[in-house]
């Protein structure tokens, strides 16, 4: 305790110093935290899970995943048609449908991709729905009993609703952009919480598939789409013997050939798409990361050195007191041990607070990712980092610090 | 300005000078009503205890500070009525100053610290060299312009900080303490040079000093305490 | 390669404000340079600082660079894409057969040995299983195709060419390899003609016993196989593709490939016209006057233009990163920079006594910064320099949303990064020196000796 009181007092020696080694550290603590934060989030997504997960089923082949939707009911049921075949526990169909408000002025401001689909699944099967505070879950099931009683109901998240300058109970008219001739006329529902669905639209399956039908009987063709109109199955299984099973029903079934479909698990899918982004992913944990925490330790050792330097007399004057070496070693570091997890520890939370609840989230433009989110662990990383660096930067000061002889200081001063 | 008794020139006149600075709502008197003359050529030393004002009167003259009344000259200038701006330009050009811890850049070898205040005056290279050698030569050191100030004793060290004094030619030199750092020999040497400079050069020079051994060797010694000078000396003229 | 004068000016002004200052203010430049080298350690480990910040921009600008090369280069001006109308990106894009006859007899559209500069072309995005997937790595990839009607033409539309020993695929498109037999139902290989990235990439697919054999140690090459959705596909020859969006493309017989993967119709058809001026009256015909069939067409240029969204956001993330870093490093120096200072309340006090006035010992302490920061600076865009020519993937989206094209590109540290780079580490230490600097000159002479 007299230790840290001692400590304390020499940081309060020169503030100016402590200040801005602590900004330093804070600011960089801040970038890594990000970069971190938006790392382990696609790690997450690309780790494979063992239990409770989710599969896709798409084409096996081309991209866009564009099979008929006749394909959908037996998809949901995992394929399953013999005695012993197993199903999946809950699964989610999905069709995009791209729709501009202004066709002759299209911009990504007035137009969006809506997620067709079942909305008694949006709770179950999306993650991050299936989890939500109390208020935004009553909020969000309202609008989805809405949407089930009036299949012309669009649930928006917010950034959406913002860019086009649209409220909850407005209604909207979307000129089909990939779906041509088909336009939908919509009523805005609900929205979103704010999460990473902030841009996404959700419309009623039902309506999509109807208006493919009016089509047909008002042209007297079919709509170009019309057999390619069901994009991905999410399949939900409990394990991945199950997965396997599943798997299996899926690829040896006849019914699955024009086009061939293939089911893989989310993270599997979610690795494939993200190999485009495997340079970058690599630079980010290998060059950007290290290079702030190096940085970072270069500031700290900077600010010790000089502190160290500036003391000699000092350090001198406590070894005649009687300090033993490893006393001023740990005093020197204490210092910027405190100085470092102190500043990290702040830098942390202030990310922590600011980016979820304040920016909602980092917008980074990586695939599909709305927005990235620092997880709770970050406070962790904080302190950890500012402990690590610290120790780095200043472990060869300290330890110059304590090699500290007395008689060599005096005949400078003398 | 002359004496018109002596025909001595005045370096230094200062007329009913008040310093004084303000603590909060209280004012302290530093200097008060003080009246002071040094003609050409005179060791002038000014001693006193700590807290009487000298560090006060020596920025007064030395151009680094302006009274709160009263006017100071150095020369034919009234230094009391310049900018900060001028003040700093007339001192290189004037005053010459010599420290108890020689203050030397120990960075810059002795020719380099001696050539300083030559940079700021419209001078060749060729011309600041000359002047710098002349000054070295003077105190005895032509021998180690290359040398930082880390490879010369204490003495040495002082003596680099004469010839920095003296470069520029100036008008008057002050010298704060210069013997404080110094073993009593090389105090005793150094003091032997000043007195050299005053008489071959023909310099005034004002010594602050607290060692009486420092000060006998002034033509003229003056005390300050409380802001006052206690002794008037014979010479002043007056007014 | 333009040297942008946004940066060059603000950085031929601050260096020659520098210089100019350096001899107004009189106080030797060796007196900062050997305080510097006195203390070395210190001066060391903030220049080290800033060359880790300014290494790290100069490799985030080389690959924003590289991803504007990309994007900038692969637009020729005299042509012209045409998709189907409401096609947000050619994936998604359907023209019919007969759309293409009508559109390539346009008298705009220029001839080539008789035949118009017309290339029909179907674009496929194809998820191929990469065999023995190492532990960790994914176990499937996404491949570009595009199914090609007449390679001659189409490479010298795009302006590629191939690699020597290479050719473009036969008429037919297949080839039967040595190996199989057509007797025993072995079906013929598909000819394709890859994209270095492509290549590159491929090759990592290789076994390690076929390493011997292989031509080129670093990409597939030609003759080499490999497989998807059933079929072999024989290597025939590699493009000369290095900084364009083709580079990761496996170009094959459109009319082998589209039927294979369910494509039955182009996404698109690139038509090119004599010049500029003659492209832009073909584009505005196909959009204004053109009833026969719904296409909207642009110029190629405006095409992979509308592909740059993703720099700019790239870029908007490299900034962002760049300045929150140098702000640490602000702080490092500012650090060192109060350090020297009080270090040498002394010489300031005896400068200041000697007539120097405060804005020359200003100057003198902001140029010592200045020496420091340009010193880590230079050796940081030295050091990020070495990237340079690598390649990277990534994935260029247009705006209107779609897969977006996977890319690869050449990282490139041109004069413009380094300048950059310079002027950012000119910037920290003006700004990280800025305030020691000041509060060195509010010192009092006398204050400062005592």
């Amino acid at each position: 305790m007299r230790f840290l009181v001692l400590i304390i007092k020499n940081i309060r020696r020169n503030l100016v110093r402590s200040a801005l080694t602590s900004l330093g550290t804070i600011v960089l603590v801040f970038v890594v935290t990000l970069v971190w934060a938006i790392l382990s989030f696609l790690d997450a997504a690309m780790a494979e899970k063992s239990q409770d997960f989710k599969g896709i089923v798409t084409e096996r082949w081309r991209l866009p995943s564009q099979m008929p939707f006749a394909y959908a009911a037996s998809l949901c049921a995992g394929a399953a048609s013999q005695p012993g075949d197993v199903r999946p526990d809950d699964s989610m169909t999905w069709q995009f449908y791209g729709g501009t408000v202004d066709p002759d002025k299209r911009t990504r401001e007035n137009s969006l991709f809506a997620i067709a689909t079942d909305p008694s699944k949006l709770r179950t099967m999306m993650d991050e729905l299936d989890s939500l505070p109390p208020d935004d879950a009553a909020r969000l099931d309202e609008a989805i009993a809405k949407m089930q009683q009036n299949r012309q109901g669009i649930i928006l998240g917010k950034d959406r609703l913002a860019s086009l300058n649209k409220r909850v109970g407005e209604r909207i008219k979307l000129y089909g952009i990939n779906y041509r001739d088909i336009d939908l006329e919509l009523e805005i529902v609900g929205s979103f919480p704010e999460s990473r669905y902030d841009n996404t639209a959700v419309i009623h399956r039902d309506y999509l598939l109807a208006s493919l039908d009016a089509y047909e009987r008002q042209t007297g063709k079919p709509h170009p789409l019309a057999d390619k109109t069901l994009n991905l199955v999410w399949l939900r299984v409990p394990d991945t013997e199950t997965f396997g099973k599943v798997a299996n029903q899926i690829l040896t079934s006849p019914s699955y050939s024009s086009p061939a479909v293939k089911f893989e698990t989310a993270a599997s899918g979610i690795a494939t798409f993200l190999e485009a982004y495997r340079d970058l992913i690599w630079g980010m944990r290998w060059l950007l990361a290290p290079a702030i925490l190096i940085t970072l330790s270069l500031v700290i050792s900077n600010a010790i050195s000089i502190s160290v330097r500036e003391r000699q007399t000092e350090l001198a004057v406590l070894k005649v007191l009687g300090f033993r070496p490893w006393q001023i070693l740990t005093l020197v570091l204490g210092e910027a041990l405190l100085i470092g997890v102190g500043s990290g520890l702040c830098s942390a939370l202030a990310t922590f607070v600011t980016i979820n609840y304040v920016l909602g989230g980092i917008k980074f433009p990586i695939a599909f990712f709305g927005a990235f989110y620092i997880p709770a662990e970050a406070i962790l990383w904080g302190v950890s980092v500012g402990l690590v660096t610290a120790w780095i930067g200043s472990i060869v000061p300290a330890w110059s610090a304590q090699k500290v002889k007395v008689s060599e200081v005096f005949a400078k001063v003398a | 300005m002359a004496d018109s008794v002596t025909d001595r020139r005045w370096i230094v006149r200062v007329q009913g000078v008040h310093r004084y600075f303000k603590r909060g709502s209280e004012r302290v008197d530093v200097l008060k009503d003080l009246t002071l003359n040094v003609p050409e050529g005179e060791f002038f030393g000014l001693m006193g205890p700590s807290g009487s004002g000298k560090t006060t009167l020596l920025n007064l003259i030395a151009g680094l500070d302006k009274p709160s009344e009263g006017q100071v000259w150095v020369g034919d200038d009234q230094i009391s009525a310049m900018s900060e701006g001028q003040l700093a330009r007339w001192r290189t050009r004037h005053i010459g100053f010599i420290f108890q811890f020689y203050h030397l850049m120990p960075v810059l070898t002795a020719f380099e610290n001696v050539e300083l205040p030559l940079l700021l005056l419209p001078l060749s290279a060729r011309q600041r060299r000359e002047q710098v050698m002349t000054a070295l030569d003077l105190v005895g050191l032509s021998d180690r312009v290359r040398h930082r100030p880390g490879q010369l004793s204490g003495g040495q060290q002082q003596r680099v900080g004469i010839a920095r004094a003296i470069v520029t030619d100036p008008t008057l030199i002050v010298a704060d303490e210069p013997t404080g750092d110094l073993d009593s020999r090389s105090a005793d040497e150094i003091m032997n040079l000043l007195e050299e400079l005053l008489r071959s050069l023909h310099k005034t020079i004002l010594l602050v000093t607290h060692d009486p051994r420092a000060a006998l060797r002034a033509h003229r010694v003056l005390h300050l305490e409380k802001g006052k000078l206690v002794e008037q000396p014979e010479m002043l003229g007056a007014e | 390669m333009v040297i942008s004068p946004a940066l060059l000016i603000p950085l031929a002004a601050v260096l020659g404000l520098a210089v100019l200052l350096v001899r107004l203010g009189r106080i030797p430049f060796g007196y900062n340079v050997r305080n510097l080298v006195v203390r070395w350690k210190t001066t060391l480990v903030t220049a080290l600082a800033f060359t880790l910040v300014i290494a790290l921009l100069t490799v985030m600008m080389a690959f924003v660079n590289g991803m504007y090369g990309l994007t900038d280069n692969s637009g020729n001006p005299a042509n012209v894409i045409v998709l189907s109308e409401g096609a947000t990106d050619e994936v998604f894009s359907n023209l019919q057969f007969t759309d293409a006859g009508e559109l390539e007899n346009h008298p705009d559209v220029v001839r080539w040995d008789g035949r118009p500069m017309c290339s029909r072309e179907a674009y496929l995005v194809v998820n191929q299983p990469i065999p023995d997937a190492p532990p960790g790595r994914p176990k499937r990839r996404f491949l570009q195709l595009r199914g090609i009607d007449d390679p001659e033409i189409s490479a010298r539309i795009h302006g590629l060419s191939l690699y020597d020993g290479g050719q473009w695929f036969s008429t037919a498109g297949v080839r039967q390899l040595p190996g199989d037999s057509a007797d025993a139902g072995a079906a013929p290989a598909i000819e394709v003609v890859l994209g270095e990235g492509i290549a590159r990439e491929l090759s990592r697919d290789r076994r390690a016993e076929a390493m011997p054999a292989a031509r080129h140690g670093q990409r597939l090459d030609v003759g080499e196989v490999f497989a998807l959705g059933n079929r072999k596909w024989l290597v025939a020859g590699v493009m000369k593709s290095a900084g364009s969006t083709f580079d990761s493309e496996v170009w094959a017989k459109r009319s082998i490939i589209g039927p294979m993967f369910g494509k039955e119709t182009y996404t698109s058809l690139v038509l090119q016209a004599g010049d500029g001026a003659a492209a832009a009256r073909l584009k505005d015909f196909l959009n204004l006057e053109y009833k026969k069939a719904a296409v909207q067409s642009l110029l190629e240029e405006e095409y992979f233009a509308s592909l740059s969204q993703t720099n700019r956001q790239f870029l908007v993330a490299v900034i962002f990163v760049a300045v929150v870093m140098a702000i640490g490093g602000v702080f490092g120096v500012m650090n060192t920079m109060f350090a020297a200072i009080s270090q040498r309340t002394k010489d300031i006090g005896v400068l200041r006594l000697l007539g120097f006035a405060r804005w020359q010992i200003l100057v003198s302490f902001l140029i010592e910064s200045l020496v420091i920061g340009l010193a880590g600076g230079l050796l940081g865009c030295a050091l990020g320099s070495l990237c340079d020519g690598w390649t990277a993937n990534s994935i260029v989206s247009s705006p209107q949303g779609g897969t977006g094209k996977f890319v690869v590109l050449v990282m490139d540290v041109d004069a413009n990064t380094v300048l950059l780079g310079v002027l950012l580490s000119a910037g920290m230490a003006v700004l990280g020196g800025l305030l020691p600097a000041v509060s060195s000159v509010r010192l009092r002479p006398l204050e400062a000796l005592r």
